[in-house]
């Protein structure tokens, strides 16, 4: 089973317990695909969705987009369109938070750049 | 290391103590009268915005990229001041101390000398916060500053340009030393809450109510009551081996539209339109603090009016000379912030 797919399942189901909404027919139908293509999604036999549909389930689900995406291997687009603008700050400033805790990571901030003067 | 919050430079040396916070940020005012009187201090009209300069690589001047720092727009003959804003220790009763330098185009608003990193004494060419909450120009006699005025480089008004021939810089330059630590603790040990120490007391009081074409610089304006305080402190309480800085530079109204595709804020009212409507000035004293005398070399610059008479030109839009008579007198107040502010 797919870790994107486990991971819609599992918050479906949860959902699901307390409100039949969430069933599988009402998912699809609220994210406008057929039941059995969310069924193979949940299930790993079909890869995760595009990210159109993936924004919609999280929605759906009351999920983060940028989680369910990140699950999915996927960059939302605006992100995309930030990383795109600048790329190798990006990609340096990505890698060289990588091993950093995620408290130092909430409490980056921008600093005020000192030049030569 | 120094964060840009709302507006406000945001100082802070977290690795020395939690609270070596300094907040400082650039109010607009109005421009007092350039004319023989000394006015008192005038309101507080909110603050310039602040933007990165880095956020505006493609539009900006090389040379201001390269100085790094933020931006802020003014028009031609605004008038600003500087608030200081240091962090409150709850538990010792105070404010962390602060020695702060404050330049513009690279000239001590204090001393009137050339900048350099570092702090000196005889004279001092710095402020301590809390002590000092603002500083509205330069120094130029005990007791009376020059208020800061924007002018366009170039044409030979700024401070720069009067005492070095060449608008180079233009802009303020701000660079701040915290108390160390260890003497911190010692001098401001933790206290009762419910005590009052009247001589460190909580300054955060509140007035509120050839760089490429159009940067700015400060030229010194009208002549306005503030004193600029002597560091009460010994000089080796202060860490030099600690200090952020930052440039700020200074976009004229057309230049900031063209960088930002965002207007200026609107301009302040006129010191004598002010004054017809009864809105309160401010006058600030501090007993437990001596004042330093006046640079020589500032002293001697001319202010705006005085240069534009001489070179017959008429660069102050208007000039009204006022009699501000709703004075509101301050003094440092230890809890909450004591606001210099008007009806508007």
């Amino acid at each position: 089973m797919s870790t994107f797919g486990d991971y819609v399942r599992k918050r479906r189901m949860t959902l699901k317990e307390t409100d039949p909404q969430y069933s599988l027919r009402k998912v699809a139908a609220a994210i406008d695909v057929e039941p059995s293509y969310l069924s193979k999604i949940e299930r790993g036999e079909q890869p995760p969705p595009g990210a159109e549909t993936i924004v919609a389930l999280a929605k759906e689900l009351g999920e983060d987009a940028d989680v369910l995406l990140a699950l999915a291997g996927k960059v939302s687009e605006d992100l995309q369109k930030i990383i795109r603008k600048r790329p190798q700050l990006f990609a340096q400033l990505i890698r060289g938070l990588k091993d950093l805790p995620d408290h130092a990571v909430l409490r980056l901030v921008r600093e005020v750049r000192d030049g030569q003067w | 290391m120094i964060e840009m919050k709302h507006d406000c430079l945001a100082f802070s040396f977290l690795d020395v103590h939690p609270s070596a916070k300094l907040t400082v940020n650039f109010q607009r005012t109005l421009r007092i009268p350039d004319d023989d009187k000394t006015y008192p201090l005038p309101p507080g009209l909110g603050m310039f915005p602040l933007r990165h300069v880095d956020d505006y690589a493609d539009t900006i001047p090389s040379l201001w990229l390269e100085r790094g720092g933020v931006m802020l727009p003014m028009y031609q003959s605004e008038a600003m001041w500087l608030h200081f804003s240091p962090g409150y220790d709850s538990e010792r009763g105070v404010s962390y101390p602060f020695a702060l330098k404050v330049a513009a185009g690279k000239i001590d608003a204090v001393t009137g000398k050339d900048w350099s990193n570092g702090l000196h004494r005889g004279p001092q060419d710095y402020m301590v916060a809390p002590g000092q909450p603002w500083l509205d120009g330069f120094c130029v006699e005990k007791g009376i500053i020059r208020q800061f005025v924007a002018m366009p480089l170039g044409a030979g008004y700024t401070a720069e340009e009067q005492i070095t021939g060449k608008g180079e810089f233009g802009g303020l330059q701000i660079i701040a030393y915290p108390m160390k630590r260890d003497v911190f603790e010692r001098r401001f040990p933790i206290r009762r809450q419910d005590y009052v120490d009247s001589c460190m007391m909580d300054f955060a009081v509140a007035r509120c109510a050839a760089p490429a074409a159009g940067g700015m610089g400060l030229a010194p304006g009208g002549k306005m009551k503030q004193e600029i305080f002597k560091d009460p402190f010994d000089f080796t309480d202060w860490d030099l081996t600690q200090s952020s800085r930052c440039f700020v530079h200074i976009a004229n109204s057309l230049m900031w539209r063209q960088i930002t595709k965002q207007a200026p804020p609107t301009l302040p009212p006129s010191a004598a339109d002010y004054t017809r409507y009864k809105l309160p000035w401010f006058d600030y004293y501090d007993d437990s603090l001596n004042a330093l005398d006046g640079s020589g070399i500032l002293g001697s610059l001319k202010s705006v009016l005085g240069l534009a008479k001489e070179k017959r030109e008429s660069p102050l839009p208007e000039n009204e000379s006022c009699e501000p008579g709703n004075v509101v007198k301050l003094a440092p107040k230890r809890v909450g912030d004591q606001v210099r502010d008007g009806t508007f």
